[in-house]
């Protein structure tokens, strides 16, 4: 009960950090470090959380677009997998087959908010107009509330009503489909890289894409070691290129940036 | 010049604190489809523009003025609102003006680096490392990233000062050096991403090539001989060749890899 009434409010609460102070934020991985603490269960959580992160990748929800909520997938996903089940393949398959929809619906949660959140803005200029500054500071809060109630109410059905239902899906569904829901959360990273790429220089540096893959596929390097590699390899960049922006004489290179378009040249 | 902005102060070191973390707190939580951040900026600076106009007309004329179109990566609209609070304690309502002009004409440029910086490549690198650190139950990554985001909390609390005691200077001062610094950024992501598919992306087919009395298990004896994490690769470039021709949307794309895996475990084609 206590659990899942902090899993709520963490719902409500990673939407207005992201939104606003930017600490603990609605990233997966970021998300799911409290739910793992709320649920007493870490590892799985971490691995719930992971998954997701890396399917959240390449999503940025920059210039006021709207994107799938996948902290949101992974507060349900990590909730509802705790409650059911304590084996780790079948815990991921269950936060995906409930955090996919539930962070897909987020898209729309998200719209609906910032149309509601048009009206709260009439509604402070208009006390503006009418000199009643204080309540147009007050209205303000009505736009942070709507946003922690596009999370916390579907957090809250699911948590509800979740566990119930998948329990019995679980001892009705074959094994193939939630092997399949696990061989998809294998595969659906995919889409958040392939999202990364789109928006960053690939043609360019094409060969850091080589240089990365070889060092964890063939060296089996781990990431963190891989990054200091690119962060060595950017830190000469960076040097060299102040240098040369530094010397006027030098500024006539070519930098033509065709920035991530395609792979084929 | 320096005299003259002493003399001029009105706001303390408290009071625009307070703003930058007004703005900070509300920044995208009052987003909507109008005037986007506008009503977050009235937020952020209402308070302290309260005591450079005393007079109600007058702060109404430089709220209204604050409520119009504004929108930026956040963390860089800590520089523009320190900025034009600035021009307004120094100039008052005759810097109404300047202050919309350089709110929106500099948005545009520094979203375009924030967004990049800040929702783009920070989340990329450190993103990759804590879900790699994650699959393996270890919250290790997660924890740096907690810790990252608190030291830049402060940053963004020199942001907003930065703007507020420099204001039109450092913007042009900083344009070229922001912009090496993104491309080396880039270069470290994509180092990142390179590592990332091989180790995250996980594919094993099942079915064993039988002829005669020889069995090969096609995963062990002939795709990882050929090259480690070739399918991975090769599904990262479909995909990815799929979303830039734009002839399938994101959410199409998350659908149909799941139905491909069903149907692949349903034919024992890919396994866990």
């Amino acid at each position: 009960m206590l659990q899942g009434l902090l899993i709520i409010l963490l719902s409500m609460w990673m939407v207005l950090d992201q939104q606003g102070l930017v600490l603990l934020t609605w990233f997966p991985i970021m998300v799911a470090l409290v739910a793992g603490l709320i649920m007493g269960d870490m590892h799985t959580a971490m691995v719930i959380g992971g998954t997701f992160q890396l399917m959240a990748l390449g999503v940025a929800n920059i210039g006021g677009s709207s994107v799938p909520n996948w902290g949101l997938a992974t507060v349900v996903g990590i909730y509802v997998a705790c409650r059911t089940t304590h084996d780790i393949e079948q815990a991921k398959a269950v936060a995906l087959a409930v955090g996919v929809p539930v962070g897909m619906l987020g898209i729309q949660l998200d719209v609906v908010a910032k149309l509601l959140n048009s009206w709260v803005n009439h509604r402070a200029e208009k006390a503006a107009q009418e000199h009643k500054f204080e309540k147009m500071f007050r209205s303000f809060w009505i736009g942070p509330v709507i946003f922690s109630l596009s999370t916390g109410l579907p957090t809250a059905l699911c948590v509800i009503f979740g566990s119930t239902i998948v329990k019995v899906l679980l001892k009705a569904v074959p094994v193939w489909v939630t092997n399949g829901l696990s061989i998809a959360g294998n595969m659906l990273p995919v889409v958040g890289i392939a999202l990364l790429l789109q928006v960053m220089p690939v043609k360019k540096y094409m060969s850091m894409l080589m240089i990365g893959y070889v060092f964890a596929a063939y060296l089996n390097v781990p990431m963190l070691g891989v990054s200091i590699i690119g962060a060595a390899i950017a830190y000469y960049y960076f040097t060299v290129e102040m240098k040369k922006s530094s010397t006027p004489a030098a500024v006539a290179t070519a930098t033509d940036d065709e920035e991530g378009d395609d792979w084929d040249e | 010049m320096n005299n003259e902005i002493e003399t001029n102060k009105i706001l303390t070191k408290k009071d625009i604190r307070k703003a930058a973390f007004r703005y900070m707190f509300m920044a995208c939580n009052a987003f909507n489809y109008e005037n986007q951040q506008g009503t977050s900026a009235v937020w952020g600076l209402g308070r302290a523009l309260r005591k450079i106009y005393p007079n109600d007309d007058d702060y109404l004329k430089s709220l209204n003025n604050q409520f119009k179109y504004f929108n930026t990566t956040t963390w860089m609209g800590n520089i523009l609102l320190g900025a034009s609070l600035a021009m307004e304690e120094k100039d008052g309502l005759a810097a109404l003006d300047t202050v919309q002009n350089f709110k929106t004409g500099m948005m545009g440029p520094l979203a375009g680096i924030g967004d990049t910086l800040i929702w783009v490549l920070y989340p990329t690198i450190i993103g990759s490392i804590s879900a790699y650190m994650g699959l393996q139950g270890n919250p290790t990554g997660a924890i740096i990233w907690l810790l990252l985001n608190i030291f830049f909390l402060f940053f963004r609390f020199k942001l907003f000062d930065l703007g507020y005691n420099s204001g039109l200077k450092l913007v042009t001062t900083l344009g070229e050096k922001i912009n090496v610094f993104t491309e080396a950024a880039s270069i470290m992501g994509l180092t990142v991403i390179g590592a990332l598919v091989p180790s995250v992306v996980k594919m094993k087919v099942g079915l064993v090539f039988t002829t005669g009395k020889v069995k090969m298990p096609i995963q062990t004896q002939i795709l990882d001989k050929i090259m480690p994490a070739l399918l991975p690769v090769a599904l990262t470039f479909v995909v990815y060749k799929l979303l830039v021709s734009k002839k399938m949307t994101v959410i199409q794309m998350i659908f149909a890899i799941i139905a491909l895996a069903l149907v692949c475990s349903f034919f024992g084609i890919l396994t866990v």
